[in-house]
């Protein structure tokens, strides 16, 4: 029961509200027929009864002398043309008996041969009141008169109707009104349905509008149909105007994001710079050695040998950092190489910080991951962890490939992350995937970000090093976006 | 069709009781008629030809309107006179109206005429499939089995009318013939008076068998085949004088009796006379002689002696 109700709360409006209407014009159509049927039987009960009356006094009289004078056959020829001569009233069987209860004669002489008795069974079917009797079972009326003469009562007439006609005329009418009430159920079934549709259509408009925003795509409502000023009409405002600000918020987001790896390169660039300048002076160096002594063979090529790894580095540097921030490049799979940039990046912060990295990558081929997600990723990660070690420690990532998923674990010898921070950056709740007021944790919003982007799974704990580790799974992309990237 | 008279073969004392009390009717309705006579028919006759008034039997025909009107219309022509056809529920009614007078012919049955030989007169008789006689049918249910007429002993029977031939006299005559009278014979017995009302009772159950006209049975059989379908004749009796046509025997010679006669015995000179007879099923009128009820008449006397 619990479970057909549950069931039935979880159906439609448009659905309900018809069904509704029908069960309740059912249960209309129900009472209004009884009723008409209850007062159509009583009237034709009356109406026999009325009939039935004149037949048996129009009977009577004309029967009075012959029952008088015994004359059978005055009897029975009385009641054989009366026989049908009555409009509506069909006579079945008509009996005349002397007082004593003897047949006189009958309409059907066989059945009530002349000088028998009738038998209490039958005597039994009509009422003493002389009020009418309908049996519907039998389909058959009964009604008896005595005949009076001179206060002396000198027989009795019985008869019978056949009351077929009238349960036909009854049956007529309870199908005609079972028809018309099956049309008027369904018609207005019909009209609920389609006024309750048009109803909720708003309704409609507005979840599947809820929903295109859940999934990341928020639409405002153009909706032409609406009536000006309408409740509708206002929902509708409302909806867009919460709309267009998550719009704005989302359109904020990106900017923060922008912002954000902006402020990185900023903080790299500052690096980047410092690892430059370092071999500059050495390089300056040697151009100035070279300029004076480079008419000496091997002074010459161990200052042009310095020159080049010089520039070296100062390329490789360079080269990290544009393919690190090269901007609208598309998504490509991750490389042995793009694990190499990443230590030069962090390479003048792990110098800056006096720490040393602790580098373990099983990549030696190409993987099917988003190579600029992860390599952002990382290194937000990488730079964090950076941060929170104190200097003179160990920041360690490690790299472990699988049939299908490439593991990363990145540890650091802090304080630990906040407990506030880890959850932000394992819960499944969306609403954390709005931007961070203020600044706050921008950095993990955006690997909380860049790592819903690519489903990527974070998992924060203790890390051996005294500090925290984190670890995120990246599932590989399938066949057909492998063969995109590649 | 026609009226067909019966005659006796009650037991004595109630058949003198029966004819003083007829008798003591005939008189009071005689000059009931001769006072209704005095005070109308001298004015009427002065404008136009005085009425004839023609007697029948309630037995078949009077149940048919238009052979009514096609007779009386077939008489007024041959008659030149208005002709008033005058019926009445039982014979013994038409017979009282023809013995008095009051009626100028009537068409009785042969039984009333034997009773009433010496009161009446004879003017024609009709025939019927080449001879002036016909017969008396027992009738029973159509699926009664037995051939024997007595089988049916204990039944409630229907008779015609208690002065017809054909529709009492005869099946009291054959119950006399075996020493028996239809109080004893039967279970009950009623009387319909028509003959037609006798196939009825009959077919409906209401009696288990008849005594009834044998031609008025055959001509029903014709036009009413359903009805007769649900009997069967179990008996049928000797040929016997067809009912005759009788007027009192003071007014026989009299103008407006000749011609009746003249009328009854032409009819099938004429093309109306002529559809009239055959919608009696009747091939036309003969003069009677006295004789023919002979037969009858013994009847009479067996009835009253067994009685």
């Amino acid at each position: 029961m619990k479970r057909a109700l549950a069931t039935i709360r979880a159906w439609p409006i448009t659905v309900k509200i018809p069904l509704l209407v029908a069960v309740l014009m059912v249960v209309v159509s129900a009472v209004i027929s009884e009723r008409v049927l209850s007062r159509l039987g009583d009237t034709q009960s009356r109406h026999l009864q009325e009939l039935g009356n004149a037949y048996l006094d129009g009977l009577s009289s004309s029967l009075m002398p012959a029952v008088l004078r015994n004359d059978v056959w005055e009897v029975y020829d009385t009641i054989d043309r009366a026989r049908g001569r009555y409009r509506g009233l069909e006579p079945v069987d008509t009996i005349v008996t002397d007082p004593e209860g003897g047949v006189l004669a009958a309409s059907d002489p066989r059945r009530f041969p002349t000088g028998s008795s009738l038998s209490e069974g039958y005597l039994g079917e009509f009422p003493a009141s002389g009020e009418l009797r309908a049996d519907d079972g039998q389909k058959r009326a009964f009604l008896q008169r005595d005949l009076v003469y001179q206060d002396r009562r000198i027989g009795t007439a019985y008869a019978t109707f056949n009351t077929q006609s009238l349960l036909a005329e009854r049956r007529e009418v309870f199908l005609t009104l079972l028809a018309t009430n099956t049309v008027i159920t369904f018609a207005l079934a019909l009209l609920g349905y389609l006024a309750i549709s048009r109803m909720v259509r708003p309704l409609r408009i507005l979840s599947e509008h809820l929903h295109q925003g859940a999934a990341g795509n928020v639409q405002p409502i153009t909706d032409t149909q609406t009536a000006a000023g309408s409740e509708t009409q206002h929902l509708f405002k409302a909806y867009n105007d919460m709309a267009s600000a998550m719009r704005e918020r989302e359109a904020l987001a990106h900017r923060l994001a922008e912002e954000k790896r902006l402020a990185s390169l900023g903080r790299l660039a500052s690096g980047m710079a410092h690892e430059i300048n370092n071999p500059l002076g050495g390089l300056f160096n040697s151009l100035d050695t070279l300029k004076r002594h480079g008419d000496t063979p091997s002074v010459r090529n161990t200052s042009i040998d310095l020159l080049e790894r010089g520039l070296v580095g100062i390329r490789d540097v360079v080269r990290a950092a544009l393919v690190n921030y090269r901007t609208g490049g598309e998504a490509r799979p991750l490389q042995p190489v793009d694990m190499e940039d990443l230590q030069v990046l962090i390479k003048p912060e792990l110098t800056h910080r006096s720490l040393a990295l602790t580098w373990s990558s099983d990549i030696d081929s190409e993987l099917p991951v988003n190579a600029g997600a992860v390599r952002q990723i990382l290194l937000n990660l990488l730079l964090n962890a950076c941060a929170a070690s104190p200097p003179g420690s160990v920041v360690a990532l490690a790299t472990r490939t699988s049939e299908n998923a490439l593991t990363l674990t990145i540890d650091d010898s802090g304080p630990g992350l906040p407990q506030e921070a880890r959850r932000f950056l394992t819960s499944e709740d969306e609403r954390q995937d709005t931007p961070p007021e203020a600044g706050a944790r921008l950095g993990l919003w955006l690997v909380r970000r860049l790592g819903r982007e690519i489903q990527a799974e974070f998992s924060v704990t203790e890390s051996e090093l005294g500090g925290t580790r984190i670890s995120l799974k990246i599932p590989y992309s399938d066949r057909e976006e492998q063969r995109h990237v590649a | 069709m026609s009226g067909k008279g019966m005659c006796d073969s009650l037991p004595s004392g109630e058949r003198q009781q029966r004819e003083s009390l007829r008798l003591s009717r005939r008189q009071c309705l005689a000059g009931m008629a001769g006072l209704t006579a005095t005070a109308m028919a001298t004015p009427l006759r002065a404008q136009t030809p005085e009425a004839l008034s023609f007697g029948l039997t309630p037995v078949f025909l009077t149940s048919n309107l238009a052979l009514l009107e096609r007779l009386q219309t077939y008489l007024e022509e041959m008659t030149d006179r208005p002709v008033r056809l005058v019926t009445r529920r039982t014979y013994q009614e038409i017979t009282s109206l023809v013995v008095s007078g009051q009626v100028d012919a009537a068409w009785i049955c042969g039984y009333p005429y034997v009773q009433y030989r010496d009161s009446l007169s004879l003017m024609a008789v009709p025939v019927w499939r080449g001879r002036p006689l016909y017969q008396s049918y027992l009738i029973a249910d159509a699926n009664r089995s037995g051939d024997d007429w007595r089988v049916i002993e204990g039944d409630i029977h229907a008779f015609s009318d208690p002065d017809s031939n054909s529709g009492y006299l005869v099946t009291a005559a054959l119950l006399a013939e075996e020493g028996k009278i239809p109080d004893g014979f039967f279970r009950n017995s009623f009387y319909t008076y028509g003959h037609r009302n006798v196939v009825r009772a009959v077919a409906s159950g209401l009696a288990q068998s008849g005594s009834v006209d044998g031609y008025v049975w055959e001509v029903m059989k014709e036009m009413e085949p359903e009805l007769t379908g649900r009997t069967r004749i179990l008996h049928a009796s000797d040929w016997l004088g067809f009912p005759p046509i009788a007027c009192a025997r003071e007014s026989a010679g009299a103008r407006k009796t000749q011609l009746l006669q003249n009328a009854l015995l032409g009819m099938e000179d004429s093309s109306s006379g002529r559809s009239v007879l055959e919608m009696l099923r009747l091939d036309g009128f003969t003069s009677a002689r006295d004789g023919l009820f002979d037969s009858i008449a013994r009847k009479v006397e067996l009835v009253r002696r067994t009685a």
